[in-house]
Protein backbone atom coordinates (compact mmCIF):
# COMPACT_ATOMS: atom_id res chain seq x y z
CA UNK A 1 0.00 0.00 0.00
CA UNK A 2 1.60 3.13 -0.67
CA UNK A 3 2.22 5.56 2.14
CA UNK A 4 4.30 8.02 3.41
CA UNK A 5 6.36 8.48 6.92
CA UNK A 6 4.01 10.49 9.50
CA UNK A 7 6.21 11.49 13.03
CA UNK A 8 7.69 7.97 15.03
CA UNK A 9 8.59 6.10 11.15
CA UNK A 10 4.13 5.67 11.13
CA UNK A 11 2.90 4.97 7.46
CA UNK A 12 -0.70 6.64 5.87
CA UNK A 13 -2.34 5.50 3.59
CA UNK A 14 -2.47 7.65 0.32
CA UNK A 15 -5.54 8.90 -1.34
CA UNK A 16 -5.22 5.98 -4.09
CA UNK A 17 -5.74 3.77 -0.87
CA UNK A 18 -8.47 5.38 0.59
CA UNK A 19 -9.97 5.63 -2.83
CA UNK A 20 -8.97 1.75 -2.60
CA UNK A 21 -11.06 1.18 0.30
CA UNK A 22 -13.89 2.66 -0.96
CA UNK A 23 -14.43 1.00 -4.25
CA UNK A 24 -13.70 -2.26 -2.45
CA UNK A 25 -16.27 -1.68 0.05
CA UNK A 26 -18.83 -0.47 -2.92
CA UNK A 27 -17.80 -3.67 -5.12
CA UNK A 28 -18.67 -6.06 -2.28
CA UNK A 29 -21.46 -4.42 -1.46
CA UNK A 30 -22.99 -4.52 -5.34
CA UNK A 31 -21.70 -7.89 -5.72
CA UNK A 32 -23.98 -9.27 -2.51
CA UNK A 33 -27.18 -7.42 -3.57
CA UNK A 34 -26.58 -8.97 -7.29
CA UNK A 35 -27.48 -12.24 -5.55
CA UNK A 36 -30.44 -10.95 -4.64
CA UNK A 37 -31.95 -8.84 -7.62
CA UNK A 38 -35.31 -9.69 -5.81
CA UNK A 39 -35.00 -7.16 -3.46
CA UNK A 40 -34.20 -4.50 -5.56
CA UNK A 41 -37.33 -5.09 -7.70
CA UNK A 42 -38.92 -5.29 -4.32
CA UNK A 43 -37.40 -1.99 -4.15
CA UNK A 44 -38.42 0.15 -7.17
CA UNK A 45 -42.33 -1.48 -6.68
CA UNK A 46 -42.62 -0.90 -3.01
CA UNK A 47 -43.24 3.29 -3.41
CA UNK A 48 -45.92 2.84 -5.65
CA UNK A 49 -47.64 0.44 -3.14
CA UNK A 50 -46.99 2.68 -0.32
CA UNK A 51 -48.38 5.48 -2.48
CA UNK A 52 -51.59 3.45 -3.54
CA UNK A 53 -52.59 3.28 0.05
CA UNK A 54 -53.36 6.42 0.52
CA UNK A 55 -54.67 7.21 -3.01
CA UNK A 56 -57.07 4.41 -2.80
CA UNK A 57 -57.87 5.93 1.40
CA UNK A 58 -58.62 9.92 -0.24
CA UNK A 59 -60.81 8.35 -2.89
CA UNK A 60 -62.98 6.46 -0.11
CA UNK A 61 -62.99 9.65 1.90
CA UNK A 62 -63.49 12.49 -0.72
CA UNK A 63 -64.84 10.26 -3.42
CA UNK A 64 -65.85 12.81 -6.64
CA UNK A 65 -64.69 15.47 -4.73
CA UNK A 66 -61.30 13.66 -3.55
CA UNK A 67 -59.37 16.05 -5.92
CA UNK A 68 -61.15 19.52 -5.16
CA UNK A 69 -60.19 19.24 -1.15
CA UNK A 70 -56.95 17.70 -1.97
CA UNK A 71 -56.11 21.09 -3.44
CA UNK A 72 -58.00 22.88 -0.97
CA UNK A 73 -55.63 21.44 1.65
CA UNK A 74 -52.50 21.79 0.22
CA UNK A 75 -52.61 24.04 -3.24
CA UNK A 76 -52.73 20.90 -5.74
CA UNK A 77 -55.58 18.59 -7.07
CA UNK A 78 -52.82 16.31 -8.18
CA UNK A 79 -52.94 14.41 -5.31
CA UNK A 80 -51.81 11.33 -7.27
CA UNK A 81 -48.49 12.89 -8.11
CA UNK A 82 -47.90 14.37 -4.69
CA UNK A 83 -48.69 10.78 -2.94
CA UNK A 84 -46.03 9.39 -5.70
CA UNK A 85 -43.71 12.03 -5.34
CA UNK A 86 -43.69 11.08 -1.34
CA UNK A 87 -43.65 7.97 -1.60
CA UNK A 88 -40.66 8.27 -3.87
CA UNK A 89 -38.36 10.53 -1.96
CA UNK A 90 -39.49 8.53 1.66
CA UNK A 91 -37.98 5.21 -0.19
CA UNK A 92 -34.39 7.26 -1.09
CA UNK A 93 -34.35 8.12 2.99
CA UNK A 94 -35.22 5.17 4.35
CA UNK A 95 -32.84 3.12 2.01
CA UNK A 96 -30.23 5.55 3.02
CA UNK A 97 -31.02 5.12 6.78
CA UNK A 98 -32.05 1.29 6.68
CA UNK A 99 -28.69 0.02 4.50
CA UNK A 100 -26.05 1.63 6.63
CA UNK A 101 -27.91 0.75 10.18
CA UNK A 102 -28.92 -2.74 8.72
CA UNK A 103 -24.71 -3.07 7.40
CA UNK A 104 -23.66 -2.30 10.78
CA UNK A 105 -26.12 -4.55 12.38
CA UNK A 106 -25.34 -7.83 9.89
CA UNK A 107 -21.74 -6.97 10.54
CA UNK A 108 -21.99 -7.55 14.36
CA UNK A 109 -24.40 -10.81 13.47
CA UNK A 110 -22.06 -12.54 11.52
CA UNK A 111 -18.95 -11.34 13.61
CA UNK A 112 -16.93 -9.37 11.36
CA UNK A 113 -17.47 -5.87 12.45
CA UNK A 114 -14.42 -6.07 14.78
CA UNK A 115 -12.57 -7.58 11.90
CA UNK A 116 -13.54 -4.61 9.89
CA UNK A 117 -12.39 -1.84 12.83
CA UNK A 118 -9.00 -3.87 13.48
CA UNK A 119 -8.14 -3.28 9.66
CA UNK A 120 -5.89 -0.59 8.47
CA UNK A 121 -8.48 1.27 7.01
CA UNK A 122 -9.83 4.32 8.45
CA UNK A 123 -13.93 3.95 9.33
CA UNK A 124 -14.88 6.67 7.24
CA UNK A 125 -13.72 5.33 3.73
CA UNK A 126 -15.25 2.40 4.74
CA UNK A 127 -18.91 4.06 5.60
CA UNK A 128 -17.99 6.03 2.85
CA UNK A 129 -18.43 2.83 0.51
CA UNK A 130 -21.41 1.76 2.21
CA UNK A 131 -23.15 5.14 1.76
CA UNK A 132 -22.20 5.29 -1.72
CA UNK A 133 -23.43 1.86 -2.42
CA UNK A 134 -27.20 2.81 -0.40
CA UNK A 135 -27.17 6.14 -2.67
CA UNK A 136 -26.85 4.03 -5.60
CA UNK A 137 -29.89 1.70 -4.62
CA UNK A 138 -31.90 4.78 -3.46
CA UNK A 139 -31.39 6.44 -6.79
CA UNK A 140 -32.18 3.78 -9.01
CA UNK A 141 -35.08 2.79 -7.16
CA UNK A 142 -36.31 6.32 -7.01
CA UNK A 143 -35.71 6.81 -10.77
CA UNK A 144 -37.87 3.36 -11.47
CA UNK A 145 -40.30 3.92 -9.07
CA UNK A 146 -41.08 7.17 -10.27
CA UNK A 147 -41.79 6.17 -13.81
CA UNK A 148 -43.81 3.12 -12.99
CA UNK A 149 -45.51 5.09 -10.40
CA UNK A 150 -46.54 7.55 -13.55
CA UNK A 151 -47.63 4.92 -15.36
CA UNK A 152 -49.78 2.83 -12.74
CA UNK A 153 -51.14 6.06 -11.49
CA UNK A 154 -51.46 7.91 -14.79
CA UNK A 155 -49.81 11.24 -14.04
CA UNK A 156 -47.53 13.34 -15.69
CA UNK A 157 -43.94 13.39 -14.28
CA UNK A 158 -42.93 16.02 -16.95
CA UNK A 159 -45.44 19.02 -15.88
CA UNK A 160 -43.51 20.60 -13.01
CA UNK A 161 -39.82 21.05 -13.00
CA UNK A 162 -38.49 17.87 -12.77
CA UNK A 163 -34.37 18.82 -13.08
CA UNK A 164 -35.23 21.40 -10.33
CA UNK A 165 -36.44 18.32 -7.87
CA UNK A 166 -33.55 15.96 -8.82
CA UNK A 167 -31.23 19.04 -7.94
CA UNK A 168 -32.92 19.37 -4.86
CA UNK A 169 -32.41 15.50 -4.13
CA UNK A 170 -28.91 15.43 -4.99
CA UNK A 171 -28.70 18.52 -2.05
CA UNK A 172 -30.65 16.20 0.39
CA UNK A 173 -28.44 13.53 -0.03
CA UNK A 174 -25.60 15.14 2.43
CA UNK A 175 -27.50 15.65 5.15
CA UNK A 176 -29.48 12.10 4.58
CA UNK A 177 -25.61 10.83 4.89
CA UNK A 178 -25.30 12.46 8.11
CA UNK A 179 -28.27 11.18 9.42
CA UNK A 180 -27.24 7.29 7.80
CA UNK A 181 -24.33 7.51 10.08
CA UNK A 182 -26.22 8.80 13.18
CA UNK A 183 -28.77 6.15 12.89
CA UNK A 184 -25.58 3.72 12.49
CA UNK A 185 -24.06 5.07 15.72
CA UNK A 186 -27.35 4.26 17.49
CA UNK A 187 -27.54 0.93 16.02
CA UNK A 188 -24.01 -0.26 17.26
CA UNK A 189 -25.27 1.33 20.31
CA UNK A 190 -28.43 -0.71 20.95
CA UNK A 191 -27.72 -3.85 19.02
CA UNK A 192 -31.62 -4.96 18.00
CA UNK A 193 -32.06 -3.45 14.73
CA UNK A 194 -34.98 -4.42 13.26
CA UNK A 195 -37.26 -2.87 15.43
CA UNK A 196 -35.64 0.32 15.57
CA UNK A 197 -35.36 0.37 12.02
CA UNK A 198 -39.34 -0.27 11.74
CA UNK A 199 -40.49 2.57 14.09
CA UNK A 200 -38.16 4.93 12.67
CA UNK A 201 -38.96 4.13 9.09
CA UNK A 202 -42.74 5.55 10.42
CA UNK A 203 -41.30 8.11 12.18
CA UNK A 204 -39.44 9.31 9.50
CA UNK A 205 -42.29 9.31 6.76
CA UNK A 206 -44.50 10.88 9.31
CA UNK A 207 -42.15 13.88 9.88
CA UNK A 208 -41.42 14.28 6.47
CA UNK A 209 -45.22 14.63 5.55
CA UNK A 210 -45.05 11.44 3.30
CA UNK A 211 -48.68 11.54 2.78
CA UNK A 212 -49.96 15.03 3.66
CA UNK A 213 -48.26 18.24 4.31
CA UNK A 214 -46.63 19.05 7.35
CA UNK A 215 -48.74 22.16 7.66
CA UNK A 216 -51.74 20.09 9.13
CA UNK A 217 -49.69 19.56 12.24
CA UNK A 218 -49.92 21.26 15.37
CA UNK A 219 -47.59 24.34 15.66
CA UNK A 220 -44.96 22.80 17.41
CA UNK A 221 -45.16 19.68 15.76
CA UNK A 222 -44.37 21.55 12.26
CA UNK A 223 -41.22 23.38 13.52
CA UNK A 224 -39.85 19.92 14.83
CA UNK A 225 -40.68 18.55 10.98
CA UNK A 226 -39.64 21.48 9.36
CA UNK A 227 -35.91 21.34 10.48
CA UNK A 228 -35.74 17.86 10.05
CA UNK A 229 -33.62 17.92 6.38
CA UNK A 230 -35.57 14.63 4.59
CA UNK A 231 -38.76 16.82 5.65
CA UNK A 232 -37.37 20.27 3.52
CA UNK A 233 -36.48 17.81 0.47
CA UNK A 234 -39.74 16.43 0.29
CA UNK A 235 -41.35 19.97 0.93
CA UNK A 236 -38.89 21.13 -2.12
CA UNK A 237 -39.44 18.32 -4.11
CA UNK A 238 -43.13 18.80 -4.43
CA UNK A 239 -43.46 22.34 -4.75
CA UNK A 240 -40.63 21.93 -7.79
CA UNK A 241 -42.83 19.21 -9.41
CA UNK A 242 -46.23 20.43 -8.50
CA UNK A 243 -45.49 24.35 -8.67
CA UNK A 244 -46.84 24.52 -5.17
CA UNK A 245 -45.03 27.41 -2.47
CA UNK A 246 -42.70 25.82 0.34
CA UNK A 247 -43.19 24.97 3.72
CA UNK A 248 -41.17 28.45 4.49
CA UNK A 249 -43.03 30.36 1.96
CA UNK A 250 -39.98 31.52 -0.18
CA UNK A 251 -37.44 29.14 -1.92
CA UNK A 252 -34.51 31.19 -0.79
CA UNK A 253 -35.09 30.00 3.14
CA UNK A 254 -35.90 26.43 2.04
CA UNK A 255 -32.34 26.31 0.01
CA UNK A 256 -30.59 27.79 2.66
CA UNK A 257 -31.87 25.40 5.37
CA UNK A 258 -31.16 22.66 3.23
CA UNK A 259 -27.60 23.69 2.28
CA UNK A 260 -26.72 24.55 6.14
CA UNK A 261 -28.14 20.79 6.72
CA UNK A 262 -25.75 19.95 4.02
CA UNK A 263 -22.89 21.47 5.95
CA UNK A 264 -23.72 20.34 9.50
CA UNK A 265 -25.46 17.15 9.66
CA UNK A 266 -22.59 15.06 7.86
CA UNK A 267 -20.27 16.62 10.44
CA UNK A 268 -22.23 16.19 13.61
CA UNK A 269 -23.24 12.54 12.31
CA UNK A 270 -19.50 11.41 11.36
CA UNK A 271 -18.75 12.90 14.62
CA UNK A 272 -21.32 10.89 16.64
CA UNK A 273 -20.53 7.62 14.90
CA UNK A 274 -16.49 7.47 15.19
CA UNK A 275 -17.43 8.62 19.37
CA UNK A 276 -20.03 5.85 19.50
CA UNK A 277 -17.33 2.94 17.79
CA UNK A 278 -14.51 4.49 20.56
CA UNK A 279 -16.91 4.00 23.38
CA UNK A 280 -18.00 0.67 22.34
CA UNK A 281 -14.54 -0.76 21.48
CA UNK A 282 -13.43 0.91 24.87
CA UNK A 283 -16.56 -1.08 27.04
CA UNK A 284 -17.56 -4.42 25.39
CA UNK A 285 -16.03 -3.92 21.95
CA UNK A 286 -17.66 -3.82 18.74
CA UNK A 287 -17.75 -7.62 18.72
CA UNK A 288 -20.51 -8.15 21.06
CA UNK A 289 -24.09 -9.52 18.92
CA UNK B 1 -47.62 -28.81 25.55
CA UNK B 2 -44.55 -28.52 27.61
CA UNK B 3 -43.00 -27.51 24.11
CA UNK B 4 -45.06 -25.11 23.66
CA UNK B 5 -44.81 -23.64 27.35
CA UNK B 6 -41.12 -23.75 27.38
CA UNK B 7 -40.58 -22.49 24.11
CA UNK B 8 -43.22 -19.40 24.55
CA UNK B 9 -41.22 -19.18 27.83
CA UNK B 10 -37.99 -18.98 25.55
CA UNK B 11 -40.08 -16.40 23.59
CA UNK B 12 -41.17 -14.71 26.52
CA UNK B 13 -37.47 -14.22 27.49
CA UNK B 14 -35.91 -12.99 24.19
CA UNK B 15 -37.96 -10.51 23.70
CA UNK B 16 -37.86 -9.23 27.21
CA UNK B 17 -33.92 -9.00 26.71
CA UNK B 18 -35.04 -6.28 23.73
CA UNK B 19 -37.40 -3.54 25.44
CA UNK B 20 -36.64 -1.35 22.93
CA UNK B 21 -38.28 -3.95 20.89
CA UNK B 22 -41.84 -3.67 22.66
CA UNK B 23 -41.54 0.22 23.01
CA UNK B 24 -40.61 0.50 19.06
CA UNK B 25 -43.86 -1.86 18.50
CA UNK B 26 -45.92 0.20 20.08
CA UNK B 27 -44.81 3.60 18.59
CA UNK B 28 -45.18 2.28 15.19
CA UNK B 29 -48.79 1.39 15.67
CA UNK B 30 -49.10 4.69 17.00
CA UNK B 31 -47.31 6.69 14.10
CA UNK B 32 -49.52 4.57 11.64
CA UNK B 33 -52.59 5.31 13.00
CA UNK B 34 -52.09 9.03 12.98
CA UNK B 35 -50.58 8.60 9.59
CA UNK B 36 -53.83 7.53 7.93
CA UNK B 37 -55.21 10.36 9.77
CA UNK B 38 -53.93 13.07 8.71
CA UNK B 39 -54.08 11.47 5.38
CA UNK B 40 -57.37 11.03 5.75
CA UNK B 41 -57.99 14.66 6.74
CA UNK B 42 -56.17 15.97 3.50
CA UNK B 43 -58.77 14.68 1.88
CA UNK B 44 -61.91 16.33 3.80
CA UNK B 45 -63.33 19.88 3.01
CA UNK B 46 -61.18 22.54 4.91
CA UNK B 47 -62.51 23.09 8.51
CA UNK B 48 -64.29 19.09 8.58
CA UNK B 49 -62.38 17.20 11.27
CA UNK B 50 -63.27 13.49 11.30
CA UNK B 51 -66.01 13.69 13.31
CA UNK B 52 -69.32 12.30 12.20
CA UNK B 53 -66.79 9.86 10.89
CA UNK B 54 -67.09 6.97 13.05
CA UNK B 55 -68.02 4.33 10.62
CA UNK B 56 -65.29 4.96 7.83
CA UNK B 57 -62.77 5.89 10.96
CA UNK B 58 -63.92 1.75 12.28
CA UNK B 59 -63.80 0.43 8.48
CA UNK B 60 -60.20 1.72 8.29
CA UNK B 61 -58.92 0.92 12.04
CA UNK B 62 -60.89 -2.69 12.21
CA UNK B 63 -59.17 -3.21 9.04
CA UNK B 64 -56.03 -2.22 10.34
CA UNK B 65 -55.97 -4.50 13.07
CA UNK B 66 -55.89 -7.93 10.69
CA UNK B 67 -53.30 -6.36 8.79
CA UNK B 68 -51.01 -5.66 11.90
CA UNK B 69 -52.62 -9.53 13.35
CA UNK B 70 -51.88 -10.99 9.52
CA UNK B 71 -48.38 -9.16 9.63
CA UNK B 72 -46.92 -9.88 12.76
CA UNK B 73 -47.99 -13.45 11.71
CA UNK B 74 -45.93 -13.55 8.47
CA UNK B 75 -43.02 -12.05 9.64
CA UNK B 76 -43.21 -14.47 13.82
CA UNK B 77 -44.04 -17.92 12.63
CA UNK B 78 -42.85 -17.31 8.66
CA UNK B 79 -39.45 -15.42 8.57
CA UNK B 80 -38.58 -16.29 12.44
CA UNK B 81 -37.00 -19.86 10.93
CA UNK B 82 -34.59 -17.45 9.48
CA UNK B 83 -33.46 -15.97 12.80
CA UNK B 84 -32.53 -19.55 13.68
CA UNK B 85 -31.19 -20.12 10.46
CA UNK B 86 -28.38 -17.15 10.67
CA UNK B 87 -27.75 -18.05 14.62
CA UNK B 88 -27.19 -21.70 13.58
CA UNK B 89 -29.50 -23.12 15.99
CA UNK B 90 -32.35 -24.70 13.26
CA UNK B 91 -29.97 -28.06 12.98
CA UNK B 92 -29.95 -28.24 16.59
CA UNK B 93 -33.60 -27.64 17.33
CA UNK B 94 -34.98 -29.98 14.74
CA UNK B 95 -32.59 -32.80 15.72
CA UNK B 96 -34.64 -32.25 19.29
CA UNK B 97 -37.05 -34.32 19.94
CA UNK B 98 -39.39 -31.00 20.80
CA UNK B 99 -42.69 -31.41 18.07
CA UNK B 100 -42.51 -28.86 15.28
CA UNK B 101 -45.62 -27.19 15.31
CA UNK B 102 -45.69 -26.50 19.10
CA UNK B 103 -42.21 -24.99 18.16
CA UNK B 104 -43.86 -23.05 15.35
CA UNK B 105 -47.02 -21.88 17.38
CA UNK B 106 -44.98 -20.77 20.25
CA UNK B 107 -43.31 -18.51 17.85
CA UNK B 108 -46.45 -16.72 17.49
CA UNK B 109 -48.31 -17.15 21.13
CA UNK B 110 -46.52 -14.15 22.44
CA UNK B 111 -46.91 -12.31 19.55
CA UNK B 112 -50.07 -12.33 19.60
CA UNK B 113 -51.09 -11.20 22.83
CA UNK B 114 -48.52 -8.35 22.43
CA UNK B 115 -50.05 -7.49 19.03
CA UNK B 116 -53.84 -7.83 20.53
CA UNK B 117 -52.81 -5.25 23.08
CA UNK B 118 -51.33 -3.09 20.73
CA UNK B 119 -55.07 -3.58 18.51
CA UNK B 120 -56.72 -2.18 21.43
CA UNK B 121 -54.48 0.89 21.92
CA UNK B 122 -54.37 1.65 18.23
CA UNK B 123 -58.64 1.39 18.46
CA UNK B 124 -58.52 3.44 21.61
CA UNK B 125 -56.39 6.38 19.69
CA UNK B 126 -58.53 6.78 16.28
CA UNK B 127 -61.69 6.61 18.95
CA UNK B 128 -60.03 9.36 20.47
CA UNK B 129 -59.55 11.08 17.59
CA UNK B 130 -63.17 11.22 16.21
CA UNK B 131 -64.99 10.79 19.35
CA UNK B 132 -65.93 7.45 19.47
CA UNK B 133 -66.24 4.31 17.46
CA UNK B 134 -68.87 1.68 16.51
CA UNK B 135 -68.48 -1.29 18.19
CA UNK B 136 -71.38 -3.81 17.18
CA UNK B 137 -71.69 -7.95 17.17
CA UNK B 138 -68.27 -7.72 19.39
CA UNK B 139 -69.19 -11.81 19.70
CA UNK B 140 -69.65 -12.82 16.36
CA UNK B 141 -66.41 -10.55 15.42
CA UNK B 142 -63.91 -12.06 17.83
CA UNK B 143 -65.22 -15.33 16.61
CA UNK B 144 -64.69 -14.32 13.02
CA UNK B 145 -61.34 -12.64 14.33
CA UNK B 146 -60.24 -16.28 15.97
CA UNK B 147 -61.14 -18.12 12.53
CA UNK B 148 -59.06 -15.23 10.84
CA UNK B 149 -56.20 -16.01 12.93
CA UNK B 150 -56.32 -19.37 12.86
CA UNK B 151 -56.09 -18.34 9.22
CA UNK B 152 -53.39 -16.44 8.98
CA UNK B 153 -51.51 -18.65 11.08
CA UNK B 154 -51.83 -21.05 8.38
CA UNK B 155 -50.18 -18.94 5.75
CA UNK B 156 -47.46 -18.29 8.11
CA UNK B 157 -46.45 -22.08 8.35
CA UNK B 158 -46.37 -22.04 4.83
CA UNK B 159 -44.26 -19.12 4.89
CA UNK B 160 -41.95 -20.68 7.33
CA UNK B 161 -41.66 -23.45 4.91
CA UNK B 162 -40.62 -21.49 2.20
CA UNK B 163 -38.00 -19.70 4.10
CA UNK B 164 -36.56 -22.69 4.90
CA UNK B 165 -35.96 -23.44 1.18
CA UNK B 166 -35.84 -19.76 -0.09
CA UNK B 167 -33.92 -18.82 2.62
CA UNK B 168 -32.81 -14.84 2.54
CA UNK B 169 -35.36 -14.37 -0.68
CA UNK B 170 -37.90 -15.48 1.71
CA UNK B 171 -38.06 -12.38 2.87
CA UNK B 172 -38.91 -10.27 -0.24
CA UNK B 173 -41.78 -12.91 -0.76
CA UNK B 174 -42.87 -11.90 2.86
CA UNK B 175 -42.82 -8.51 1.96
CA UNK B 176 -44.52 -8.47 -1.09
CA UNK B 177 -47.34 -11.04 0.37
CA UNK B 178 -47.81 -8.58 3.09
CA UNK B 179 -48.51 -5.39 0.48
CA UNK B 180 -50.66 -7.44 -1.83
CA UNK B 181 -52.94 -8.24 0.70
CA UNK B 182 -52.87 -4.60 2.41
CA UNK B 183 -54.34 -3.74 -0.94
CA UNK B 184 -56.16 -6.52 -2.20
CA UNK B 185 -57.91 -7.69 0.81
CA UNK B 186 -58.72 -3.63 1.31
CA UNK B 187 -56.92 -3.68 4.29
CA UNK B 188 -56.85 0.22 5.46
CA UNK B 189 -60.04 0.94 2.98
CA UNK B 190 -63.23 -0.13 1.86
CA UNK B 191 -63.20 -2.45 -1.33
CA UNK B 192 -65.92 0.35 -2.91
CA UNK B 193 -62.56 2.51 -3.36
CA UNK B 194 -61.01 -0.53 -5.00
CA UNK B 195 -64.10 -0.74 -7.23
CA UNK B 196 -63.98 3.01 -8.26
CA UNK B 197 -60.29 2.24 -9.62
CA UNK B 198 -61.79 -0.81 -11.68
CA UNK B 199 -64.64 -3.47 -10.45
CA UNK B 200 -62.27 -6.18 -11.74
CA UNK B 201 -59.57 -5.94 -8.98
CA UNK B 202 -62.34 -6.49 -6.68
CA UNK B 203 -64.12 -9.65 -8.68
CA UNK B 204 -61.23 -11.20 -9.68
CA UNK B 205 -58.49 -10.24 -7.87
CA UNK B 206 -59.96 -9.48 -3.78
CA UNK B 207 -62.95 -11.79 -3.96
CA UNK B 208 -60.64 -15.01 -4.34
CA UNK B 209 -58.83 -14.13 -1.33
CA UNK B 210 -59.72 -15.92 1.97
CA UNK B 211 -58.43 -12.84 3.47
CA UNK B 212 -60.54 -10.32 1.93
CA UNK B 213 -63.85 -11.97 3.69
CA UNK B 214 -61.73 -12.23 6.79
CA UNK B 215 -61.47 -8.48 6.84
CA UNK B 216 -64.67 -7.54 5.54
CA UNK B 217 -66.71 -9.49 7.98
CA UNK B 218 -64.99 -8.74 11.07
CA UNK B 219 -65.11 -4.88 10.36
CA UNK B 220 -67.96 -4.75 9.17
CA UNK B 221 -69.67 -6.76 12.25
CA UNK B 222 -68.18 -4.34 14.40
CA UNK B 223 -69.42 -0.85 12.28
CA UNK B 224 -72.79 -2.35 12.79
CA UNK B 225 -72.99 -4.01 9.04
CA UNK B 226 -74.31 -0.46 7.78
CA UNK B 227 -75.88 -0.41 4.54
CA UNK B 228 -73.35 -1.33 1.73
CA UNK B 229 -71.81 -3.68 4.54
CA UNK B 230 -70.31 -6.15 3.71
CA UNK B 231 -68.77 -5.30 0.79
CA UNK B 232 -67.67 -8.44 -0.77
CA UNK B 233 -70.96 -10.82 -0.37
CA UNK B 234 -73.52 -11.25 2.28
CA UNK B 235 -72.42 -12.81 5.82
CA UNK B 236 -74.02 -15.93 5.43
CA UNK B 237 -71.57 -16.52 2.85
CA UNK B 238 -68.56 -14.59 4.17
CA UNK B 239 -68.57 -16.38 7.57
CA UNK B 240 -68.70 -19.73 6.32
CA UNK B 241 -65.28 -18.95 3.73
CA UNK B 242 -63.70 -17.79 7.35
CA UNK B 243 -64.39 -20.41 9.56
CA UNK B 244 -63.13 -22.91 6.38
CA UNK B 245 -59.93 -21.18 6.35
CA UNK B 246 -59.38 -21.20 9.71
CA UNK B 247 -59.49 -24.97 9.62
CA UNK B 248 -58.77 -25.59 6.47
CA UNK B 249 -55.27 -23.48 6.18
CA UNK B 250 -53.22 -24.49 9.58
CA UNK B 251 -53.37 -28.06 8.41
CA UNK B 252 -52.47 -27.60 4.70
CA UNK B 253 -50.05 -25.06 5.91
CA UNK B 254 -48.88 -27.03 8.52
CA UNK B 255 -48.23 -30.13 5.92
CA UNK B 256 -46.81 -27.72 3.20
CA UNK B 257 -44.00 -26.59 5.71
CA UNK B 258 -43.77 -30.56 7.32
CA UNK B 259 -43.27 -31.36 3.22
CA UNK B 260 -40.42 -28.49 2.97
CA UNK B 261 -38.77 -29.23 6.23
CA UNK B 262 -38.37 -33.26 5.50
CA UNK B 263 -36.81 -32.01 1.92
CA UNK B 264 -34.34 -30.05 3.55
CA UNK B 265 -33.17 -32.27 5.97
CA UNK B 266 -33.17 -35.34 2.88
CA UNK B 267 -30.96 -32.73 1.30
CA UNK B 268 -28.92 -31.94 4.09
CA UNK B 269 -28.99 -28.45 4.06
CA UNK B 270 -31.38 -27.60 6.84
CA UNK B 271 -28.57 -26.15 8.81
CA UNK B 272 -27.55 -23.66 5.42
CA UNK B 273 -27.21 -20.35 6.09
Amino acid sequence: MEGHSHGFGLASPSWRANLDVVVTVLIARLKVISRYKGSLVMEMFLPVVFAAMPILLGVAVGGANAGQYFQANTGTSNFKLYMLIGACTFSVVSIMLWLVGYWIRREQETGTLESIYLAPARQVYVLTGVTIYSLLRALLAFLVSLVIGSIVFGVNLLEGNVLGAIGILMLGLLPLWGLSMLFGAFIMRVKEANSVINVMTWVVSFLMGVFFPIAMFPPLLQWVAAIFPPTIMNDAMRASMLNLSTFFGSWYISLAVMFAAALTVPLVGYGVFTFTGRSVRRKEGVGQY
Amino acid sequence: MHTFLDMSWKTILEYSRYPVAFIAMFAQIFLIVFMFIFATMAFRAPGEGLSNQSTFAGVMIYGTVTNLLLSFTLWDVGFSIREEQVRGTLESLYLSPARKFANLVSRVFVVLLWTGVMCVFAVLVVAAVVGGLPFDNALLATVVLGFSISGFLGIGFIFAGLTIKLKESAQLLVNGVQFFFMIFSAQFFPFAALRSISPAIVDYVSAWLPVSYCVDAFRSLLVGLPAGYPELAPLSVEIPIVVVFGIVSPIVGYLIYKRAERSARRQGNLGEY
